[in-house]
């Protein structure tokens, strides 16, 4: 075919596109479960808790990702910790991704007015009660979308794993274009894929919107 | 005299280096309806959060059915008591607040009756007949299904009374409760504190209603730079306070509402 992709290669780009995928769900769902107590710890009243989960974030958010990476991929031997690329790939993502979905968390659970859990705790719900019944739900609403937003920078960002060995779309796009010595097309097509990607998590995100505000308006919540 | 249902005692309340309540004393008799009043920064609603332990209280005791609240004493001194040692001594209260603090994401209804699902254990169907009984009560049981956003100011106001009512408290707290209202919207929230209290709930009000404390109240408490200074019943009081600063804020009072 000329000035397009061959069959190999567009085998390969599904390939590629698929471990893209594989790679940011799981290490976005890893950074998603992390964040959870992770803004609990930064809301904590205790200060050791706090103090040690605002470490975490500040660090995670002020080192880029590529420096994690090679810390785990380079310096894991040395200490003996010895895995598997898209180990460390998603181990990386989630770790990384961990702070700032933390911090959205963070933030919308400030978010809830404080009279609104005084008024819970008067009528003797329990913490645990008043954090599942009361905060959670309205964090829940206003963290979707920035939470959305982070998703897509995280799936654009799993783009330096490619670094790493791993064959993701960016790192495929390279080695097609290497091979058949043409740029624009092997690039523009993992453009596209990954903006295929990113509109995806865009409208699953609207819809989670729409579904949480109906969950809101809702006679019995 | 049977013991006071709320007994406050040298209670003093400082945050950072200024002292907002100082050694306040107050008692509440089953029955009583006290209106606290006193101009911005007296105190008052520091002294009614720190009876409910919104606030927690540095010295002095705020007892409630014979119960500290708040603290455990200790040969040590005083701890805060447990969660659950602070709900039980908490539980004859209940509280309405100058902003509502009505949940948005519940229904008008299940905001009057989360707490008898989670904390009384109540079944749906028991919850919703004890909540909508509470809703018909402010007048509001046709908004049951509405959400608080839809409702105005003094209906959610009328709501939150209801969610507080719902849990059977044997003394009200109100703090400010139509200070946030539109002038025309006040009434209605009144005329629910009215009925209330000619059923003999007893009631520790804070507000600016003159009116409602010169008529509905059985004793007026009046409140200045953290401290009581003049209580007694409301018609005596207003007509001749003993006090200057009282007077001084009467004055300027009625200068005002003219």
């Amino acid at each position: 075919m000329t000035g397009w992709l061959s069959a190999t290669e567009l085998v390969l780009f599904a390939q590629a596109f698929a471990t893209t995928l594989a790679i940011s769900v799981a290490g976005i769902l890893l950074a998603v479960l992390l964040a959870m107590p992770l803004a609990v710890a930064l809301r904590s009243r205790s200060a050791l808790l706090r103090r040690s989960a605002r470490f975490y974030t500040e660090f995670m958010r002020g080192a880029p990702l590529v420096i994690l990476l090679f810390l785990l991929y380079y310096g894991g031997p040395s200490v003996g910790l010895l895995l598997p690329a898209t180990t460390i790939g998603v181990v990386g993502l989630g770790f990384y991704g961990a702070a700032y979905f933390a911090e959205i968390f963070r933030a919308g659970l400030s978010a809830v007015p404080r009279g609104e859990v005084e008024a819970a705790r008067l009528l003797r719900l329990s913490r645990a009660q008043c954090f599942l019944r009361i905060e959670v739900p309205q964090a829940a609403r206003l963290c979707i979308a920035p939470a959305t937003g982070q998703v897509i920078a995280l799936v654009k960002e799993s783009a330096v794993l490619s670094i790493i060995t791993i064959s993701e779309l960016t790192k495929v796009a390279g080695e097609i274009s290497n091979m058949s010595f043409a740029v624009v097309t092997p690039y523009l097509t993992a453009a596209l894929l990954y903006w295929a990607l990113v509109e995806l998590v865009a409208r699953l995100g609207l819809r989670a919107e729409r579904i949480l505000s109906a969950t809101e308006s809702r006679t019995h919540a | 005299m049977p013991d006071p249902v709320i007994r406050v005692r040298g209670l003093t309340k400082r945050f950072g280096t200024r002292t907002v309540l100082d050694r306040v004393d107050l008692d509440v008799a089953a029955g009583d309806v006290t209106c606290i009043i006193g101009p911005s920064g007296s105190g008052k609603s520091t002294l009614l959060r720190s009876i409910a332990f919104l606030e927690a209280y540095d010295e002095g005791d705020a007892i409630v059915f014979g119960r500290l609240m708040g603290w455990r004493e200790t040969p040590l001194g005083r701890e805060l008591a447990g969660e659950r040692e602070l709900a039980e001594t908490r539980a004859p209260l209940g509280m309405v607040f100058q902003h509502f603090h009505l949940w948005p994401h519940l229904s008008v209804l299940d905001n009057v009756t989360l707490a008898l699902r989670l904390v009384s254990k109540m079944g749906r169907r028991d919850a919703d007949a004890a909540g909508l009984a509470m809703l018909e009560k402010v007048g509001l049981a046709s908004h049951a299904r509405h959400r608080p956003e839809q409702l105005s100011g003094g209906q959610k106001q009328r709501v939150a009374i209801a969610r507080a009512l719902a849990a059977k408290p044997k003394v009200m707290l109100f703090d400010e409760p139509t200070s946030a209202l539109d002038p025309e919207l006040v009434g209605e929230v009144l005329g629910v504190m009215k009925t209330l209290a000619a059923e003999g709930m007893t009631m520790l009000i804070v507000t600016h209603e003159m009116g409602f404390a010169a008529h509905a109240a059985n004793r007026v408490v009046f409140m200045d730079g953290g401290r009581v200074v003049e209580e007694g019943p409301p018609r005596p009081l207003f007509a001749e306070p003993s006090s200057p600063r009282l007077a001084q804020f009467l004055q300027t009072w009625r200068e005002r509402a003219l």
